[in-house]
């Protein structure tokens, strides 16, 4: 089992440490950036030597490595990390024609650079990995913590996702045709009717243990598949819930990964209709944007909800009153081809 | 598998058991540093790749297509059937360090471009290696990939293991690769930690690595699922630790790798005296090579027989973890060790002397070393059955 102590958020929105989710912050040319926070706690030294998603990686994780010392490992999925640094070293190697280049931006430039410096940060001799599963590395990050603390329940580990925003993986996602042509606000961001999404980052951080005293949230399920056909999600999710749902229970609240791209809208009206009329549905990527480790915010989001039980309007897709929120699915998919099912509960 | 010495395991360990050393200067690759430091090249072109696989899907690159060429290897060696590979249950890890990167100038030109776009915009991270392998055979399964540097395709053998104790996949296609890239040359060139000779592992001379490329996949079921079919060894032992000393080198007490090759031997509940052999990470840096002496030194005291096959195909980064499994799975099915080539003398502050001639040895449990940047160590332990 996997239930969740402590998690924190460092993404476009104000949600690290003193939360604030019913202000939006607006996207600026379809790209919402993190607010960095002024990362007291590392030396300046360090600091500027560190690559961003690095930088927002560490931020997001010392509130929780400050005050816990027990950690047995770092567990981290990341699409991107190191995109910014992994250009930089790149156009040294054009613009200087393979000159004498320096080695700060390679080191840098390597997605396990984060756990990497958790590590060093912490001493930590620890289990240490890095799942780049594109938009599934987060996901793969989840299953490989549950699988960890199943076989040692008294275990605790930093389960993180970080990806950031360069102007690089920016521009090549946009080539693509993922971001949107016209310029979109949060209030209208789900009814452009056009294709693409806007941009988005973050850096979050769970503490996860097998033991269920104290904690926040119990992450009890996940299923990720690779498919465009909309019949097979449909299937496996029916499957999903069947398996991991407890008879008589039912999904109070889908957190949906729409992102106003009205190519991929099919797959969230597919889960959308298969779960019961009674339901409320959210969403937030008006909130985060789209990026490859997105679910990760649902998952921080899941939590608050469960804590607080309250959600901001404009996440509200479709609000049913009910008195309590238990059972949380989060649906989400990455470029209309990589899907993940997320089942959050709330531990009385 | 496919490497610098031999487009199949058949042609590598015939190459491994003739001491053929396959690092040359670079013939297909451009890069200013072609002809002034060696490498350990597959000399096919990505076209006859192409052709030869025949992959003709747009945006495929020459990581991808190296990954393909070991995967169809293992698939057809292992017979598995095409149900068995859309299964539900049949999971996918693999692990990629440069993935499309190998692509530099395109990289380059995408991502600094206003319009147009080549057709690799989505081939570029270390994720569209799998995907590509997922969608070609289209795999219905777990699909992973995996990037702890140079210790990438150890971890994805442990990960796909795992996945199989916990009930999350009935069998797993583990695996690595990498291509030879432009990024990844000039990254170690400005570590000063290429050598433009030979590389010489666990030689007090030894002046670096040389890079090389390939990719090498496995297959892992449960012992009770295999009755009937070829099996090779047990993946006996694992175990995964961070040095966290440095982000590019390795402490002098080398405790992440002690703390690997430990966790490894505690998993697999060996005394140390019963590992037969260890095929080393010894990628013949300065500092792997004394800071591995020394971790073996401090585990085993008396250290198992030991070489290094970076010698013969370069530091193939993200497929090295999962090529030296095969080797060392190599090592238990014909119970043979290959020598470590371009040796000289020890290390003078270890001691150590790795091994130099092939010979028979009667072998029962392999380790394999794989340690990276980021302090990433990891050691695997192979069992006979």
């Amino acid at each position: 089992m996997l239930y969740i102590h402590q998690s924190t958020c460092i993404s476009p929105q104000q949600t690290f440490l003193d939360v604030n989710i019913d202000v939006l912050h607006e996207p600026v040319e379809n790209k919402l950036k993190v607010i960095e926070p002024t990362y007291e706690d590392i030396p300046p030294g360090i600091l500027r030597r560190m690559a961003k998603a690095v930088r927002i990686g560490v931020g997001a994780a010392l509130p929780i490595i400050k005050n816990f010392s027990h950690i047995d490992g770092f567990i981290i999925g990341t699409s991107n990390a190191g995109m910014e640094d992994c250009i930089k070293f790149l156009n040294q190697i054009i613009q200087y024609e393979e000159g004498v280049l320096t080695p700060s931006n390679f080191v840098q430039s390597t997605p396990n650079a984060l756990a990497g410096q958790l590590g060093l940060l912490t001493k930590n001799k620890g289990y240490n990995i890095t799942h780049v599963h594109r938009g599934l590395a987060f996901e793969n990050a989840i299953v490989d913590a549950m699988m960890m603390l199943h076989d040692h329940p008294e275990n605790n580990y930093l389960l993180s996702a970080v990806d950031e925003t360069s102007a690089y993986n920016y521009n090549i996602d946009r080539l693509s045709g993922w971001y949107k042509k016209e310029v979109v606000t949060c209030e209208q961001f789900y009814q452009t009717n056009s294709t693409g999404s806007i941009s988005g980052e973050s850096a979050i951080a769970f503490l996860v243990s097998g033991e269920k005293v104290n904690a926040t949230a119990r992450l009890a399920a996940i299923h990720t598949l690779h498919t465009e056909e909309e019949m097979l999600i449909e299937k496996q999710l029916q499957y999903f819930l069947e398996k991991n749902l407890p008879a008589g229970e039912k999904i109070d609240l889908l957190i949906s990964g729409e992102n106003g791209d009205n190519r991929l809208l099919k797959y969230y009206t597919t889960v959308e209709n298969i779960l019961d009329d009674n339901i409320t549905i959210a969403r937030f990527k008006h909130m985060a944007g789209e990026y490859a480790t997105a679910s990760a915010f649902a998952v921080w989001l899941s939590c608050q909800i469960l804590q607080t039980q309250y959600i901001p309007l404009h996440m509200l897709k479709k609000s049913i009153p009910q008195s309590n929120t238990k059972n949380i699915l989060v649906y989400n998919n990455y470029k209309g081809s990589q899907h993940s099912f997320i089942l959050i509960t709330k531990e009385n | 598998m496919i490497s610098a010495i031999g487009n199949t395991v058949a042609e590598n360990r015939t190459a491994l058991q003739e001491g053929k050393c396959g690092i040359t200067s670079l013939s297909l690759l451009s890069s200013k540093y072609a002809g002034i430091m060696p490498f350990g090249e597959i000399k096919i072109t990505t076209e006859e790749l192409k052709k030869k696989l025949n992959a003709t899907e747009p945006g495929v690159t020459r990581t991808s297509l190296l990954a393909l060429h070991a995967f169809n290897e293992a698939i057809n060696d292992s017979k598995l059937s095409s149900e068995e590979i859309i299964s539900f249950d049949t999971a996918l890890i693999g692990a990629s360090t440069v993935g499309g990167m190998c692509l530099t100038d395109e990289l380059y030109n995408d991502a600094n471009k206003k319009d147009g776009g080549s057709e690799y915009l989505s081939s570029y991270d270390c994720a569209s290696v799998n995907i590509y392998l997922q969608e070609r055979y289209k795999m219905n399964g777990p699909v992973n990939t995996i990037n702890t540097a140079c210790s990438s395709s150890a971890n994805a053998i442990m990960y796909g293991s795992r996945l199989i104790k916990s009930g999350r996949a009935k069998r797993a296609i583990v695996g690595g690769v990498d291509s030879l890239a432009k990024f990844t040359i000039n990254g170690f060139n400005a570590l000063h930690i290429l050598s433009s000779d030979i590389c010489t592992p666990f030689d007090e001379q030894r002046k670096g690595l040389n890079l090389g490329e390939g990719a090498a996949f496995l297959i892992l079921e449960k012992e009770e699922d295999t009755i009937g079919k070829k099996i090779y060894a047990v993946v006996s032992g694992y175990c995964n630790s961070n040095d966290s000393f440095h982000p590019s080198s390795l402490s002098d007490e080398g405790d992440g790798p002690y703390l690997a090759m430990k966790g490894a031997l505690d998993m697999a509940n060996l005394r140390k005296d019963e590992i037969s052999f260890i095929n080393a990470h010894g990628t013949a840096t300065e500092n792997n090579d004394a800071v591995e002496s020394t971790a073996m030194l401090r585990l085993f005291g008396k250290v198992p027989a030991f070489a290094s096959t970076k010698s013969n195909i370069g530091h193939t980064l993200a497929a090295a973890g999962a090529i030296e499994a095969v080797y060392s799975i190599l090592n238990l099915t014909h119970q043979e060790v290959y020598p470590s080539l371009h040796y000289n003398r020890p290390i003078t502050k270890t001691g150590l002397v790795p091994v130099q001639t092939y010979q028979k040895m009667p072998l029962q449990h392999v380790m394999s070393n794989s340690f990276g940047f980021a302090g990433n160590c990891s050691s695997l332990i192979f069992s006979t059955i």
